[in-house]
């Protein structure tokens, strides 16, 4: 991220002319200014209150609620130290890292009969991972307490039991087991979409070479399909974790006192403790997750460090 | 091309996806199904046949108040995004000066940014400024969010603009606005309703900058639900939930009839 200082800055300094073709040149100059509302808009509502949160992260709450000097990093050491703190900063580690592993392993399949199917079996998975995608994520989640309630009258309990798979009914609902198949049900298509687009780029002639050779599909699998279908894995795997660590609803909805995530945490801070300086620290530590996981990604993906199918 | 997976790998494959879409649908299903449920309580499996917990939903008024609401916030969403995000996703494809590179990381930089933070950001801010109306607050962090949605399927619809018809249209003594209203908004129409569509989907749905800046009298759909969710056990929450998945499949439809789903969200 820049600031939009020097964007805005920068948008007076156009290249010269010349460098653009024909008459073309002639949008050079107004062009970029096109961009300086939305830059203004944005540096206002989302870049300067980003700052200003992760400067009352280190100031001090008085008594009265008010918040000033001295300048302090006592919230984040709060936040390791008090165990009970420590707990929601690892359990929302522990979920994100199971959900993201989970929806690769399980988004692999799909996204590859998603791309060599027939057109009609492409579109109907198509319409299946993403349709969910546009329902409301608090629907989705009650559609899986609906599913995973506890006691025999869950549906899942309920086919168990019907079934004689197991004699008693399972406790799922108000488990972290509960938050991470909720999780995967929210953010699968995150995983599915970027995967589809990387396998959809590699050249079937590759693989049918090296059949052609004698491997035997696994093989070309390992050797060929996977390898190249790593960038499409890394964006995934990015898209799946940031969004399952910064999550809010399916924890509250699936996870209730015994998956409390550091979304929940936050909200809590805020509107129930009114501890803003500790609610803002969670927050930065939050985005300061999730900026490391992109940061990661991006080093993956455009230091070409992995082999690319296109 | 079926013949590329054969034996047990192909066995393996078609059995993860067939249950991965009984696990995408289910919970949906089961929601549809409890809805019309003709019990008191939601149970499984769900018994008779009802439309009465619509009847009762329809008749909710926080449930109306909060759906005229949302469509409301959503529709001014749309607009907003549309205005700032259409002619900066126009700077940045058209535009060629330094930093553009970096401009574009900043303008779809609120997407990689957990939502949860940046209403709460917002929040302290417009606390300061006093900015006490709870509709102009989330409208102004619904536009944050859905902005960069809007850059980014307008900027996929521009680059694929045939440029030498603007040019000729200018050639012929059009005027810079004439032609981008008769030559470049045509080409770039789906797209642009694409972008729409999507903030209106996103705005509707959005929880988690939504959690902060609604207050008691103005409080969205996904908040009345969420409050509905733990307090109300009979079937018209799972009414409320359907209506909900009904009106997103439409969108669905639309947006895979305007752009193609694939492409709408792929990039």
């Amino acid at each position: 991220m820049t600031t939009s200082d020097d964007a805005v800055a920068v948008l007076g300094v156009e290249t010269p002319p010349v460098a653009r073709q024909g008459s073309r040149w002639r949008l050079a100059l107004p062009v970029g200014l096109l961009a300086v509302p939305m830059l203004a808009f944005l540096t206002y509502f989302f870049f300067y209150p980003a700052i200003r949160l992760l400067f009352s992260s280190i100031l001090t709450q008085n008594s009265l609620g008010i918040i000033g000097r001295p300048f302090t990093l006592a919230h984040y050491a709060r936040l390791i130290d008090v165990e009970l703190y420590a707990r929601v900063l690892w359990t929302t580690l522990r979920i994100s890292a199971i959900t993201s592993v989970l929806a690769t392993v399980l988004a692999y399949p799909v996204a590859l009969v998603m791309v060599k199917s027939r057109p009609i079996v492409t579109r109907s998975i198509t319409l299946i991972v993403i349709a969910p995608l546009i329902v409301s994520v608090v629907v989705r989640g009650y559609g899986w307490q609906l599913v995973l309630q506890n006691g025999p009258k869950g549906m899942l309990n309920w086919i168990l039991m019907t079934l004689h798979i197991v004699n008693e009914p399972l406790s799922i609902l108000y488990t972290e087991t509960a938050v991470v198949i909720g999780s995967l049900h929210v953010f699968f298509p995150m995983m599915v979409l970027p995967l589809a687009s990387a396998l959809g780029k590699i050249d079937p002639n590759l693989e049918d070479a090296a059949r052609t050779l004698g491997a035997p599909w696994w093989k070309v699998f390992l050797r060929v399909t996977l390898p190249l279908s790593m960038p499409g894995f890394v964006a995934g795997f990015t898209l799946v974790f940031s969004l399952t660590a910064g999550s809010f609803v399916i924890p509250a909805i699936l996870g209730g006192a015994s998956a409390v995530m550091l979304g929940n945490l936050i909200e809590q801070q805020i509107f129930v403790v009114y501890d803003w300086p500790f609610g803002a620290a969670i927050a930065v530590v939050l985005v300061g997750l999730v900026l490391a996981v992109n940061g990661v990604s991006m080093w993956l993906l455009e230091g070409r460090r992995l082999r690319r199918a296109d | 091309m079926d013949e590329r997976f054969s034996g047990f790998g192909a066995f393996i494959l078609y059995t993860i996806t067939a249950g991965m879409m009984i696990f995408i649908l289910a919970p949906l299903l089961l929601v549809m199904a409890a809805s019309v449920s003709d019990t008191y309580f939601v149970t499984f499996p769900p018994q008779g046949f009802t439309l009465k917990w619509y009847a009762k939903v329809l008749q909710d008024r926080d449930f109306l108040e909060a759906m005229r609401l949302s469509i409301l916030l959503a529709l001014g969403t749309t607009v907003g995004s549309l205005l700032f995000g259409v002619p900066a996703a126009f700077a940045l494809v058209r535009g060629n000066f330094f930093g553009l590179a970096a401009i574009k990381g900043f303008l779809l930089s609120p997407l990689i940014f957990p939502a949860l933070v940046t209403g709460l950001a917002l929040l302290q801010i417009l606390t300061k400024l006093g900015s006490q109306d709870a509709r102009v607050n989330l409208l102004i962090g619904h536009i944050v969010v859905t902005s960069p949605y809007v850059i980014r399927t307008v900027v996929t619809s521009l680059q694929l603009v045939d440029e030498n018809l603007e040019d000729a249209a200018r050639t012929l003594g059009a005027s810079r606005l004439l032609t981008f209203w008769r030559v470049t908004l045509p080409q770039i129409a789906s797209g642009v309703a694409a972008g729409g569509l999507f903030a209106f989907m996103v705005s509707f749905d959005n929880y988690p900058v939504t959690m902060w800046l609604a207050n008691s009298e103005y409080s969205p759909v996904p908040l009345v639900l969420m409050r509905q969710l733990v307090n109300v056990f009979d079937p018209s929450v799972p009414a409320m939930s359907t209506i909900i998945i009904l009106m997103a499949m439409v969108g669905v439809l639309l947006l895979e009839k305007l752009v193609g789903l694939r492409r709408a969200l792929a990039a």
